[in-house]
């Protein structure tokens, strides 16, 4: 399994906040998730490192997705 | 010049005189307007004076995009020496009073002197009045706003300060529109000293405008443009609490007086868990992204919660209930205090209890406790008294070792972002122009996306860039930077809309340049008020250095002191200020600032 968290509203274009994905060999993280995400104001870590859609992800990873943001207001 | 009014307003407190006078040509060209207007007009008017004394002033600034039919352009700067920090203050507010005060032919509202008896001052076009505000002494923010509408009208705009700022807390703000809130280096206290309860102003003028069909075109697609934007519903749903899970995720969320970066109890408190309660959505004027979600917290009031203020009123201060933590926000707001010094000042209280430095019992999470002690620090008693002039007299006064974890950075305290892990951000809090404060430069993002450990050149420059767009065009222009930094609105419009109000253009390399003398400029102020100047001044507090996170995903993590220190002089350098960050001669000469180095040479 690998498991991908997503955050804000990418989670909304996602559809789930989590989910855990049996892999029977490393591919693309793009090609996992079946969804256009905004790749130029998305952030990958992939356990814990920064990663891209284009990485190989396999069993055991850990992949969170979120957007960039920009902190609170005045 | 179009773009600005071109003039000022000037009340007098002291002999109540009231007069007006021309923005000079040179001024507008080298400082643009809002941050800009009032870091000159400081540097000139307002020098080696106590801050709660006759001499400070209060400068109320705008820019040439302000109150223009543009996305979220009612925004106005506020500015004083900091009776917080001693330094250079300013705060941004959301407000109406900024629209109203241009429309009466003003850029700029400059306050001065003291009136001996508790007064407002109510500005309807040319007709300027300084009125007995002995009525409203005393009021909230709140009940102020409502009682000088019934008075004045509904179409004005008011900025306010609580009881927090007529008994001059050092953190007190003012706030207009009930829950916008401008000016946390203790702004509010400033007019309390002057015995200044209120703005009010009403103008039904009109802002001189280039080419206004123009900008009414590309403001109309700019507000089309953000609609569009694939964020938008979801920012409109959660504002800025959106960065509650952000910032938990990341291990650089404020907890338990910044000792921790994360916490297990983050869902109660989220921008989820405040869906769950939201009853309204209310924001500045004319911005189609309002931020401010409104709950019903647990004492039935109308809570404004946003990401800061539930930051530093929740996990840094150990609570977890989102009610609670309203019904903190609320009082923040209606006794005009800045959450985030009082969020912080609790913090502190709780761990200087927990330590055992202070034999008053205060433990984290204690609601009741909390609202004792807020409202003892309007009235100067007991835990109150000792937190009235902010977190670092605190910790001067309570001693041991809570200098070490006393949070804040030049006297202001650090706003809700744990930065264990985060250099790049350290760095922006350190080198922040009114104290530790991340208007100017939110690197957060930026440094998880590409190295978030590293020291390196590329974060420094990084810093240097949002410093410079953030700190210096936007808080000049004067108007929000938020279309642009979270729903990702083009930032190509700003010149173009500033080509649209002014009628003459303006170049990336002359927009940086503006940023880098208006920081120029303001450390200028800090280093002449200050009298002495050294680089610790700009270090973060040593519990980021010396304490590793205990818990979460970062665990283990803290500053490394040598690398910050290189980072922190590779600022200076890139910044042309020496290994002290004093600004060379030269570096203030290239920048149009020439009497400036003559001053500081004398000082040095």
């Amino acid at each position: 399994m690998a498991e991908f968290k997503f955050l804000g509203y990418l989670a909304d274009l996602y559809g789930k906040k989590r989910v855990k994905i049996p892999l029977d060999s490393a591919r693309k993280l793009r090609d996992i998730l079946g969804v256009e995400f905004p790749e130029d104001r998305s952030i990958v870590l992939i356990n814990r490192r920064v990663g891209n859609f284009d990485n190989l992800i396999g069993n055991g990873d850990t992949v969170v997705i979120m957007p960039i943001i920009s902190g609170g207001g005045s | 010049m179009k773009g600005n009014v071109g003039r000022i307003l000037r009340v007098n407190l002291s002999d109540r005189r009231i007069s007006t006078e021309e923005i000079p040509g040179e001024m507008m060209g080298l400082f643009l307007g809002g941050r800009g207007f009032a870091a000159k007009i400081l540097w000139d008017e307002v020098m080696e004076v106590d801050p709660l004394s006759e001499g400070n002033k209060v400068v109320f600034s705008t820019g040439p995009l302000t109150g223009l039919p543009l996305p979220s352009s009612g925004k106005m700067v506020i500015a004083s020496k900091s009776p917080l920090t001693g330094g250079y203050g300013d705060g941004n507010i959301g407000t109406m009073a900024a629209l109203h005060l241009r429309q009466a032919g003003y850029d700029v509202l400059i306050v001065e002197g003291r009136s001996d008896r508790p007064c407002y001052i109510a500005i309807h076009d040319k007709k300027v009045e300084i009125l007995d505000a002995r009525d409203y002494w005393g009021k909230t923010t709140i009940e102020a706003e409502h009682t000088l509408k019934e008075k004045h009208g509904r179409n004005i705009g008011c900025l306010i300060i609580g009881p927090g700022g007529e008994n001059m807390v050092s953190f007190a703000n003012v706030i207009s529109q009930e829950n916008r809130a401008g000016g946390r280096p203790g702004i509010g206290a400033v007019m309390g000293s002057k015995n200044l309860k209120a703005v009010v102003v009403r103008g039904t003028g009109n802002i001189p405008i280039f080419d206004e069909a123009r900008l009414r075109e590309m403001g109309k697609k700019g507000y089309q443009e953000i609609k569009e934007k694939q964020n938008y519903d979801f920012w409109i749903r959660q504002g800025t609490m959106q960065v509650f899970e952000w910032c938990n995720e990341n291990s650089c969320l404020p907890a338990y007086n910044f000792r921790e970066g994360s916490i297990p109890f983050s869902k109660q408190l989220d921008g989820y868990a405040m869906e769950q309660v939201k009853v309204d959505r209310k924001g500045c004027p004319l911005c189609n992204m309002q931020c401010g979600n409104i709950i019903v917290d647990c004492e039935n009031g109308r809570a404004e919660m946003d990401y800061e203020n539930v930051g530093m009123l929740g996990p840094n201060i150990g609570m977890a209930d989102l009610g609670e933590v309203g019904a903190l926000t609320r009082m923040a707001d209606e006794y005009g205090l800045d959450a985030i010094s009082l969020g912080s000042c609790l913090g502190f209280l709780m761990e200087a209890s927990e330590k055992g430095v202070i034999d008053e019992r205060i433990d984290w999470g204690d609601f009741e406790g909390c609202k004792g002690i807020i409202e003892n620090t309007v009235k100067k008693e007991g835990l109150g008294e000792i937190i009235f002039e902010g977190v670092r007299k605190a910790s001067e006064r309570v001693g041991g070792d809570s200098r070490d974890w006393a949070m804040h950075i030049k006297g202001l305290p650090i706003s809700a972002y744990n930065c264990h892990a985060c250099p790049g951000m350290a760095l922006s809090f350190g080198t922040s122009p009114i104290g530790a404060h991340h208007k100017d430069a939110w690197v957060i993002s930026w440094e998880i996306s590409t190295d978030r450990f590293s020291y390196g050149r590329e974060k420094v420059e990084k810093v240097i860039e949002l410093q410079r767009l953030r700190g210096g065009w936007f808080e000049s222009l004067t108007t929000c930077r938020l279309p642009w930094v979270e729903v990702d609105f083009g930032l190509h419009w700003y010149p173009k809309y500033f080509e649209a109000v002014r009628g003459e253009g303006i170049s990336e390399e002359e927009i940086f340049q503006l940023g880098d003398r208006i920081y120029a400029l303001i450390r200028s102020y800090w280093i002449r008020e200050m009298g002495v100047w050294d680089r610790e001044m700009d270090y973060p507090p040593a519990r980021w250095f010396e304490e590793p996170l205990s818990q979460g995903e970062l665990k283990g993590y803290k500053l490394d002191r040598a690398q910050f220190d290189e980072m922190l002089s590779r600022y200076y350098e890139m910044r042309g200020w020496d290994e002290n960050g004093i600004p060379k001669a030269e570096t203030l000469e290239g920048l149009g600032l020439g009497d400036i180095a003559a001053v500081l040479g004398k000082n040095g």
